[in-house]
């Protein structure tokens, strides 16, 4: 055992980069919300990228129970010597990873060392859970950022959209409706999907047939709300997607706090 | 030459080819680039690692694609017919208890497609005898292990979940999905064993 979790509030498990390959299977791919800020965490203290490490939507405190280096995607890295505690919260995003050197220790379980939720893969990290860490070799540094697919935009910049595909769906204007407003990021918003609320969306009365779904969807049910799928989104849906978020831009999404306002672009 | 449209920047969707999910699954993950493939029952979508190349002429091979060599197993599943809405499917279908019961063990299922929840399967092969629309009003939770039936479909729901098909039984002594994966796989023949 190398820490006890003293506090965790919110939704807290441990996340890797996901499982590829299953969704055939109807598993979605899981892993982090937001994988670039595990990515950050994990080579602040010199893991792999894929190394596990603990994905905090809300707060954790953990005592040390021997001496670690952690890190976080905002915090540099640390020693915490053994006895101590350290806390760390989310805000003011949504999600933060802490990284231990090392890894944290988790059995693959189906492929991946992640929680999946969903698929009763794994649970939520509790006060008084004991968790170990794994001895993952150092990894140097590369020597410059991760490219990234499409240039980064600026923090607070629109979200950008990849328009469609189920037009037929929606009525006209719909989707100048969903670029011209804000949203603010609902409560009940967790892996599967972020529920945005805002202006209504219209649809038509075109019948919902059940179709393959991807990360980043922004589906929209009866009442008009998108809901922007996650990691753990079901593989297959009935209501129709307006649009998806360019996949460059999921990250700065899935940060924007709860109660945050978020817009879209085209 | 076969069309598709763009599902965000990591995933085509097309419509699917007259193929079984086995053999779609099997030749759309040997595309370059290709990381992922879901399989509705009219449509695929195929993600990739990357922005997606595709050549059109890809999709339009499915049609012709050779059958996946290996076929599906054959899979047996200890069932108790007790579901909650069985006294009202055999009601609205003009049949005994009974009857339903026998219906839906004596024929062999094929697994179609999956999607809905992590391991769910779409059961093909209901008999026509046992067809109905899904409940008006869906349930905002059905139990892990219930066996449901909805238009000419079967299936068992590996967790918790809401659900809007008729519950005629449950499934004994197994879990669907297991720290190993899912119970069943697509191309899978099933059966329901009282």
């Amino acid at each position: 055992m190398t820490f006890t979790v003293v506090r965790a509030l919110g939704l807290v498990t441990v996340q890797d980069l996901g499982r590829r390959g299953h969704m055939h299977e109807a598993v979605p791919p899981g892993g982090a919300l937001v994988a670039d800020r595990l990515i950050a965490a994990n080579r602040a203290v010199r893991n792999p990228d894929d190394a596990p490490a603990l994905e905090i939507l809300g707060q954790l405190a953990i005592r040390a129970e021997r001496a670690l280096e952690v890190a976080t995607d905002v915090l540099p890295p640390r020693a915490v010597p053994v006895g101590s505690e350290l806390a760390i919260t989310s805000e003011p995003r949504r999600v933060t990873y802490l990284a231990v050197r090392g890894g944290i220790a988790a059995p693959v379980m189906f492929g991946g060392r992640g929680a999946l939720l969903c698929a009763g893969l794994g649970g939520l990290v509790r006060a008084r859970d004991r968790v170990l860490t794994a001895e993952l070799p150092e990894v140097e540094l590369p020597a410059a950022p991760a490219a990234a697919a499409t240039a980064p935009a600026a923090p607070d910049a629109p979200i950008r959209l990849i328009a469609g595909p189920d037009f037929d769906h929606f009525a006209p204007g719909a989707l100048d409706l969903l670029v011209s407003s804000d949203y603010r990021v609902l409560p009940s918003s967790d892996r599967v999907g972020t529920r945005l609320d805002g202006p209504a969306l219209p649809r038509t009365g075109v019948p919902e047939v059940s179709r393959p779904m991807v990360l980043g969807a922004i589906e929209v049910p009866r009442d008009g709300k998108p809901i922007v799928l996650g990691p753990e989104h079901p593989t297959t849906g009935g209501y129709p997607v307006i649009a998806v978020v360019a996949r460059a831009d999921l990250g700065r999404l899935f940060s924007v706090r709860l109660g945050g306002t978020v817009r879209f672009t085209r | 030459v076969a069309d598709w449209v763009a599902l965000g920047d990591r995933a085509i969707r097309f419509a699917r080819p007259e193929r079984s999910a086995r053999t779609l699954v099997r030749a759309v993950r040997a595309w370059p680039g290709v990381i992922d493939v879901v399989v509705a029952r009219s449509e695929v979508a195929a993600y990739f690692a990357a922005e997606p190349r595709v050549d059109p002429a890809w999709i339009a091979a499915l049609a012709s694609a050779p059958d996946d060599p290996e076929p599906g197993r054959d899979v047996a599943l200890p069932a108790a017919y007790n579901g909650p809405d069985l006294a009202d499917v055999a009601a609205a279908l003009g049949r005994t208890v009974d009857d339903v019961c026998a219906l839906h063990a004596g024929a062999t299922y094929t697994v179609e497609t999956m999607g809905f929840s992590p391991g769910f399967a779409y059961l093909s092969g209901l008999p026509a005898a046992l067809e109905l629309p899904r409940r008006t009003t869906p349930r905002t939770r059905v139990p892990a292990g219930t066996i449901a039936i909805a238009g000419l479909s079967t299936g068992v729901y590996p967790f918790d979940s809401p659900g809007g098909w008729h519950l005629i039984g449950s499934v004994v002594g197994i879990k669907m999905f297991g720290p190993d994966g899912p119970l069943l796989q697509l191309g899978d023949r099933v059966r329901f064993v009282p």
